[in-house]
């Protein structure tokens, strides 16, 4: 009746792909290459947890000693302003005149080029330093950077036991830490918080003071004139050669700083230390301090701490662009390997933040809810269209993100939250192309004409048949992402990742439905050998399980015996 | 598929059904979008957050000391070291925490002075704890108001989240903005007890520095100029003896650092005595000056104490005089509270100020101020989340429209007929019924509030896509029925529903059991339950809704041109030749026989 050996010719992109690739030995070595790639992309991607937003911007401090916040705002902020005002690509200006101080901050707009922002910014300072007014002293520019500046872990250090060492030692010893943990590859910046400086404190009494009647000026200027240290002094001996020598710190030691004399009372020299008490501690003065507070779990002593405990937290960033995790992993490790030096100092120490985790726990977990969300749509499949129909969508999944991953890996993107989303987003769309390829392939299977049908040929008709309708909605669906990618300011700079990644998935499910589920039904799927076109149990459209497949071949085989 | 199919031509047949149909789907639409103006479903930016952490913000007026903060901290830390799921706290005086997502937009890095402190709190594994981070911080936030606000008189102490979406100063940022720099104070200080007595609002604050007792030290020039001294030599003494001075440093081989040697009064001679002129002079009597002629001059002989008040910083926006007033929500959306304190502001200030609203725009919200007594004109204008929230609604909207026109133009290339192409459209749109009715759902089973958020909307424009291509594939199945098969219209339609409904079946399965895990969580449930509940609303659609438009529709069963009919000639054999070897139509088999 038909001449089913009459070859199909493909008409849309999708059966013209389909036919390419069908026979092609290269098509399983493709489908490794892509998971392989896939693969390296999810291990070696830069995983953190929020994305990251080019906010440009600085400050400038201007102090001018002596000035109420009304001089400092007429004299320094409100032509400052003008002038910054001037900057191309700035959004707002803030300023706060201070006693003192005036602190213009300058905003870009989101999305500026930040090394641009910056300079800029010293040029409008630096061109205008001539119209800077009398009394004013030296601007100081800050500009600051969210990647360098957003520590991704932060320890907190304190001291178990206070025996062992001294506030200052135990300082110095997390300064010597601090420079250790800087060396470690792509770390940006390490900061120590509420940390002391070693410092001689002397402190006077007044009364004694009017007592020697000596005045402060006077000490400070005994001090001062002590402990100056000069270069070393070259000389030159009668027979050309040179002799270097130089004159000492006076001052080495606390008991040296004792004694200073100040001035000379009723003919005896006065010493500082009759006048004041001189010890060797801490810088005082500085009021930035942080304590801890760690809640002690039953059992374990070691760590016991008292309510408040004073601490030092280190804090360390990285480089833009690279992997919080790793890094996070680098600083934990080196610090790990010190940690029996530190308990013999009586240090103790626990992470109090890390992004790197929380980041790897974020991957992990969209890892493990693709994994449920795959194996529960497979099981679905396996009951409407059969388990290899099942197992071939089941790929396309992993086929599909593979592309996608790689493709954000390349394009210089990093796993964060909004990644994700865009991921667990484009899940519910991705095994669309496969399903509706897959479906029409089992339906065309089923039909009568299938018998004669080359198989190749089956495959191809089916995948084309619904190429030209399902890329038309692929492109529809694509059209509804783009539009975020314009919108502007914070938020549209925090959801990019979604515009360019769903696309990307849903470009990747399309190709990935046309060249491999047409390869992998010609592997794995069989034609049934004998179909009843007018068997109301083979009703092809039914998808209540009626034509599960194991029912198929159960029937099949019970026609077998009948033979 | 049999019932399907035959359910569908059921509909088809007669025109009162059809209508039915429509008409029960505008109802459904409509009714659904009552839905926002009646409350029963609430939208928000972005929900809470369900960390691992939080920090406290906690600001003593102005001119507090560091051992006023330290005591509102320590009282803070009594009260949170019960909560059994928080692991430790790290207290930070006259500084920020290290810098966080949160502390970007808020000043953090600024500051520095001893009535700043930063308290950051760790919390166990989220997996762990019943308890949402959000929904913590909102319990807390009112027992710790109340037992530490008042340790130091004014404190403010706010507890900071991490944000869901990008940093911003406070989720409501009130901006008062004028040129009398007294009255703006007060305005903001109207400001901010009006936010205070809104329902939802917390952690209302007044970004200014409090007005406190200073002391100024008049210094007596003539005196000064007798004794051959200079100003700067007074003020360096105070300034030694009471602050402390780093005089010289000392290099050291074996240190990372140099050792400074600090010089000042020790802790008897420099502490006052109560806060008074007469304690303050007490303690600078000590103090004396040494001449050129090496004489020796008391210090309250060269100047006089007088009692002043402190100058308040005054902060700039763009080169006006500006005081920010901030608030937080609690756990809810900003918008509604925001109406409602705006409609306050509008009665408190009708009295004294002549009060104008800002035409539509994204800063609608404004207040212009006009004194009615001396004409001055205040601004007051509504920044932070809502800002950010208007922003981003306005470009996404506006690019959404430009999306929509886009794919009309694709459908109408494809299908070359503007009703097949608006009746897509037209249908992936009521994907919106279900999205709704969805949240509602959500919102009367679950315990807290579902809010519709900006990711339920993204999950709604994903759904269009979708709903678009089930349609795309009924029409283009439909059409291949009519125009190679010579089926009769209403058959067609009805055919290709039934063959149709698998894959559209098997992909709504698919996205709903994808989805499911996600309607679960805080902060990406919007965008679960919008794609569970618009999938079966566009199934619904896809199936029922459209066959009804595609059987009104005189472009159904027109042949499109003739060219492209002769084009797709050859193609019309390959479907014939299929067509009639289909097995399970009536109307094929007929054909079949007849043949």
């Amino acid at each position: 009746m038909h001449k089913y050996n009459e070859h199909y010719v493909p008409e849309d992109i999708a059966g013209k792909l389909g036919e390419s690739f069908l026979r092609n030995p290269l098509t399983a070595v493709l489908g490794v290459v892509i998971l392989a790639l896939g693969w390296i992309a999810l291990s070696t991607m830069p995983r953190e947890e929020d994305p990251q937003i080019a906010i440009s911007g600085g400050g400038v401090i201007v102090a001018m000693p002596g000035a109420t916040p009304r001089e400092v705002e007429n004299i320094i902020s409100t032509p400052l302003e003008a002038k910054l005002r001037e900057i191309n690509g700035v959004e707002h200006i803030y300023s706060t005149s201070k006693d003192n101080v005036g602190i213009v901050q300058v905003m870009y707009h989101i999305g500026e080029d930040r090394e641009d922002s910056n300079l800029k910014l010293y040029d409008k300072v630096i061109q205008n330093m001539d119209k800077m007014p009398k009394g004013v002293m030296q601007p100081i520019i800050k500009t600051f950077d969210i990647d360098i500046d957003v520590p991704i872990i932060t320890l907190a250090f304190y001291q178990t036991d206070p025996s062992k060492l001294s506030i200052a030692e135990f300082n110095e010893k997390l300064r010597t830490l601090k420079y250790d943990i800087a060396g470690i590859e792509n770390v940006a910046k390490v900061t120590l918080h509420g940390a002391h400086k070693e410092q001689y404190n002397v402190k006077i009494d007044v009364d004694k003071l009017t007592g020697y009647h000596v005045s402060l000026g006077m000490v400070m200027m005994a001090i001062k004139k002590f402990t100056a240290k000069a270069p070393l002094i070259k000389g030159e001996t009668n027979s050309g050669k040179i002799v270097m020598f130089g004159v000492d710190s006076a001052v080495n030691g606390i008991e040296a700083i004792k004694n200073i004399q100040v001035s000379v009372y009723r003919g005896d020299p006065l010493y500082l230390k009759k006048i004041a008490t001189v010890e060797k501690g801490i810088d005082e003065q500085n009021y930035k301090e942080v304590e801890f507070f760690n809640k002690v779990d039953e059992g374990n002593s070691s760590s016991k701490i008292g309510e408040y405990t004073p601490q030092v937290t280190l804090a360390a960033s990285k480089l833009a662009g690279t992997n919080a995790v790793v890094v996070a992993n680098n600083i934990l490790e080196l610090i790990e390997s010190k940690k029996e030096e530190l308990e013999k100092l009586g240090i103790g120490y626990k992470v109090t933040r890390n992004y790197g985790e929380r980041a790897n726990q974020a991957v992990e977990e969209l890892m493990h809810h693709l994994f449920i969300t795959i194996v529960i749509i497979s099981i679905m499949l396996v009951f409407a269209l059969g388990w290899r129909e099942s197992l071939i969508v089941t790929f396309s999944v992993p086929a599909i993100l593979a592309i996608t991953l790689f493709i954000a890996y390349i394009s210089g993107q990093t796993m964060n939250r909004i990644t994700l989303f865009a991921f667990l987003l484009s899940l519910g769309l991705l095994v669309d192309a496969a399903i509706i390829v897959i479906e029409n392939i089992h339906r065309h299977l089923h039909l009568t004409k299938a018998e004669t049908q080359e198989m190749g040929e089956l495959l191809v008709e089916a995948t084309d048949e619904v190429g030209a309708p399902t890329n038309v909605a692929t492109l529809a669906i694509i059209m509804t992402m783009v539009p975020m990618a314009f919108v502007g300011g914070m938020m549209g700079a925090f959801m990019k990742p979604i515009p360019y990644n769903v696309p990307v998935a849903l470009l990747a499910s399309l190709f990935v439905a046309y060249i491999f589920t047409p390869y992998l039904s010609l592997k794995l799927l069989k034609k049934p050998k004998s179909t009843d076109p007018y068997d109301a149990e083979h009703n092809p459209y039914d998808i209540c399980g009626v034509c599960l497949n194991d029912s198929d071949e159960k029937e099949e085989d019970s026609k077998k015996e009948e033979k | 598929m049999k019932k399907i199919e035959d359910f569908v031509y059921w509909i088809l047949e007669s025109r009162f059904r059809k209508n039915m149909v429509i008409g029960l789907t505008i109802l459904a639409f409509f009714a659904s979008l009552l839905m926002f103006p009646t409350g029963a479903v609430l939208a928000r930016m972005l929900p809470g957050k369900n960390a691992t952490t939080f920090s406290i913000y906690l600001d003593t007026p102005t001119g507090s000391s560091i051992k006023e903060t330290k005591r509102v901290a320590h009282c803070i830390g009594d009260v949170l070291k019960n909560e059994k799921d928080i692991v430790d706290m790290s207290f930070f005086y006259g500084q920020g925490i290290p810098l966080d997502y949160a502390g970007l937009a808020k000043g953090s890095v600024m500051k520095q002075a001893e009535n700043e402190a930063e308290i950051s709190v760790n919390l166990t594994p989220t997996h762990e704890r019943e308890e949402p981070s959000f929904l913590m911080v909102s319990r807390l936030r009112p027992i710790v108001n109340e037992q530490c606000a008042n340790v130091v008189p004014g404190t403010s102490i706010k507890f900071i989240e991490q944000p869901s979406g990008p940093p911003t100063l406070a989720q409501i940022v009130v901006e008062v903005t004028g040129k009398n720099l007294k009255q703006i104070r007060e305005l903001s200080h109207e400001v901010a007890d009006i936010l205070k007595n809104t329902k939802d609002l917390v952690d209302v604050d007044i970004l200014s520095d409090e007005v406190y007792e200073t002391y100024k030290l008049v210094p007596d020039i003539q005196k000064i100029a007798d004794e051959s001294l200079s100003v700067e030599q007074v003020n360096n003494i105070l300034y030694l003896a009471f602050q402390g001075m780093v005089v010289a440093t000392k290099n050291s081989k074996n240190k990372l650092t140099q050792i400074p040697i600090y010089l000042v009064l020790n802790r008897k001679s420099k502490e006052l005595e109560g806060d008074g002129v007469e304690s303050l002079k007490a303690k600078i009597e000590g103090l004396n000056l040494m001449n050129r002629r090496g004489e020796q001059t008391p210090l309250t002989e060269l100047v006089k104490i007088v009692k002043v008040k402190s100058n308040p910083t005054i902060t700039h926006k763009d080169l006006k005089r500006m005081i920010n007033v901030i608030a937080e929500t609690d756990n809810v959306s900003q918008v509604y509270p925001l109406l409602d304190a705006r409609s306050k502001m509008m009665e408190h200030f009708k009295e004294k100020y002549k009060v104008e609203t800002a035409p539509i725009s994204t800063y609608m919200f404004d207040l212009i101020l006009t004194d009615k007594k001396t004409g001055e004109r205040f601004l007051i204008r509504w920044d932070g989340e809502m800002k950010v929230t208007l922003d981003t609604f306005r470009d996404l909207g506006a690019a959404f429209i430009a999306a929509l026109v886009l794919i009309f133009f694709l459908l109408v290339i494809y299908y070359k007929s503007f009703a097949i192409s608006g009746i897509i459209l037209g249908g992936s749109f009521l994907s919106l019924i279900g999205v709704i009715i969805g949240h509602w759902v959500a919102d009367l089973v679950t315990t807290n509030t579902f809010f519709l958020t900006a990711t339920s909307l993204i999950g709604f424009i994903a759904l269009m896509g979708i709903s678009s291509r089930n349609s795309l594939l009924l029409i283009d199945y439909t059409m291949g029925l009519i125009h190679y098969d010579d089926m009769e219209k209403k058959r067609a339609i009805a055919k290709a529903s039934a063959t149709r409904a698998t894959p559209i079946f098997l992909t709504a399965v698919a996205i709903i059991l994808g989805s499911a895990l996600l309607a679960s969580d805080p902060i990406f449930g919007g965008l679960g339950v919008a794609l569970i509940s618009g999938t079966v609303a566009a199934v619904f659609v896809s199936l029922l809704f459209v066959p009804v438009l595609m059987s009104n529709t005189a472009a159904i069963c027109k042949p499109e041109t003739i060219e492209a009919q002769k084009a797709q000639e050859a193609r019309k054999k390959e479907k014939a030749k299929k067509a009639s070897s289909n097995t399970d139509d009536e109307k094929e088999t007929k054909k079949e026989d007849k043949k």
